[in-house]
């Protein structure tokens, strides 16, 4: 159906946003040529326009009520920063409002 | 025995365990067992799993140690909270014994996909565990904990098990929450459970098992039960044979092991009928476009700014500091999977590729509603096409890797529950049968599973 060389490899890896060293290339392309080439075999399969699509789980995603309770964290959130004092997060003051 | 006299021994089993050079462990300290111990004592002793050490497979997240997924790109990462399976079996008094060893990402069928390194299989250390949790997997055929979470996409318990002669669990989709596990194939991944016996694994199952409101993918069910509903035989079952799943090829050791069981079952009283599940041969090729889709979709977070990792001394902007990030932070396999997922999701393939799979998905599960229609009960196949290879045997060769998986990921695509028994031994190597159940329908599965554990021995040679 397709054919893959280094050219369609670099476009791929582009998108992919994977730095692939030129001296891995030509392993990685016949590589590659061999799964597309094994995943092709589907072709062989005749259209199954009448079979309803697989839906993995539940068919529609449970919603849950409109309603705000805490998220349960492993950590207290006073812990994930340097400072926090009643329920807010320490910053550094900025110089410039101090001046002002 | 009390559990400091638990966490003491584990972890002497443990540091027996590394210094044989299993490699089966990625994080675990004698102070973080000591801990747990603590913990328990804190609870009722008559919880279900009160004072049982299990590994955890280091893709499932847990606040007290790092959280790799054997990546580099992931190397000293702690997640801030813990996964909900993990938390339900601690609050039911399981203590978390270790991280265990995978392949990266859990990418892989043999564990040598590992960036720390390959785990050794426990009766033969040129040999490989399965993967990928084959750590999980190694620790329990070795006798360190009695039952260990991994991770189901494509048959990464069921083989495992399969391999190292221990039972093997994977639920349906959605009957155990996935918060806190990595994310690899969105709509394959299951976590999964090993256990020394049926028993183990369907108590740690039974109390991972219900809905939890933190995954919307997880199931609106009732947990499952603790203890497998009780039989004595096998009468009134009907068990289906799939033809596929017997090629003329089929190792002679795995063959004998299957032989055996199938004459097992027929003298427990079921009824043994041949059926056909004529997409099978397709299974692998659309694994290898679906999942590698999803996962090139899952892994884009992994960017050199959120997590772990950071490279960028040849990176002029912050593009090159992704491109060098990730290409130095996944392994081979990772990057081979990301790569085919994106170009067959790419513009002008995807409907040729990622469309066209999603049909054969489709019908590769309309095969199994219609043999369980058609009357079958459970079907029987064996869990693997050959006993444990050698390490070094498929690593140059992804696609011979790939079919290893033969017999397993047609069943993850379908979504549904399967096991893997251990049923004999083959030159010394276990055999595994796997059950397959109709979606839910785990018990049945897992008491059939218990009659014949009982009557096969294990660990007898077949041939």
């Amino acid at each position: 159906m397709s054919s893959i060389g280094p050219t369609e490899v670099r476009h791929v890896a582009a998108l992919s946003a994977l730095e692939v060293p030129e001296a891995d290339l030509p392993q990685l392309v016949a590589q590659l040529q061999r799964i597309v080439a094994m995943v092709e075999q589907l072709n062989e399969v005749p259209s199954a326009g009448d079979v309803p699509p697989f839906v993995a789980g539940p068919a529609a995603a449970a919603l849950r009520d409109d309603r705000i309770a805490p998220e349960p964290l492993a950590h207290p959130l006073g812990q994930t920063a340097p400072g926090f004092a009643e329920g807010f997060f320490a910053v550094p003051r900025h110089t410039a409002m101090e001046e002002s | 025995m009390i559990p400091r006299d638990v966490a003491r021994e584990t972890g002497r089993r443990l540091a027996e365990a590394d210094a044989k050079g299993l490699n089966a462990t990625l994080h675990w300290s004698q102070a973080l067992l000591d801990r747990e111990a603590e913990r328990l004592e804190t609870l009722q002793a008559n919880l279900p799993l009160y004072g049982l050490p299990v590994a955890v497979k280091d893709n499932i997240v847990t606040a007290e140690q790092p959280t790799t997924c054997a990546s580099r790109i992931l190397e000293g990462y702690v997640s801030p909270y813990t996964a909900t399976a993990v938390a339900r079996l601690r609050d039911a008094g399981a203590m978390v014994a270790c991280k265990a060893n995978l392949d990266e990402f859990a990418m892989g069928s043999s564990t040598e996909n590992s960036a720390f390194g390959r785990v050794q299989h426990p009766l033969d250390p040129a040999r490989v565990p399965g993967g990928s949790s084959g750590g999980s997997a190694a620790l329990v055929a070795a006798g360190v904990v009695p039952a260990a979470l991994g991770s189901e996409t494509g048959g990464s318990v069921r083989q495992p098990a399969a391999f190292c002669g221990i039972v093997g669990v994977k639920p349906t989709y959605g009957r155990v929450s996935r918060y806190g596990l990595v994310a690899f194939g969105s709509s394959l991944d299951c976590i999964s459970v090993f256990g020394r016996t049926v028993a183990d694994a369907a108590k740690v199952l039974g109390v991972m098992s219900g809905h939890d409101p933190l995954d919307a993918t997880s199931a609106r069910r009732p947990a499952l039960p603790l203890t497998p509903t009780h039989r004595s035989d096998l009468a009134g079952l009907r068990i289906g044979l799939p033809r596929e799943y017997f090629p003329a090829d089929l190792d002679a050791g795995i063959r004998a092991g299957l032989d055996r069981t199938i004459a097992v079952v027929k003298a427990l009283g079921a009824e043994v009928v041949e059926v056909s599940l004529p997409h099978t041969k397709y299974a692998v090729p659309t694994y290898y476009i679906i999942a590698p889709a999803e996962a090139a979709s899952n892994l884009a977070r992994y960017d050199g700014v959120r997590y772990g990792l950071r490279r960028m001394s040849h990176a002029d902007d912050v593009q090159g500091m992704y491109r060098q990030t990730r290409g130095e932070g996944f392994g081979p396999e990772v990057r081979r999977r990301i790569l085919v997922g994106t170009y067959v999701l790419s513009a002008g393939y995807y409907d040729a590729y990622y469309g066209k799979a999603q049909q054969v998905r489709a019908l590769l599960a309309r095969d199994f509603d219609r043999a369980f229609a058609g009357g079958v009960d459970l079907l029987l196949t064996p869990t693997t096409p050959t006993p444990a290879f050698k390490a070094g045997d498929k690593v140059s060769d992804p696609v011979a890797m790939y079919y290893s998986d033969i017999f397993v990921c047609g069943i993850s695509l379908a979504g549904l529950p399967a096991l893997s028994l251990p049923v004999g031994r083959s030159e010394g190597l276990p055999v595994g049968a796997q059950l397959i159940a109709p979606a839910f329908e785990e018990d049945r599965m897992l008491s059939v599973a218990q009659v014949l554990e009982r009557t096969l021995d294990g660990a007898a040679e077949v041939r």
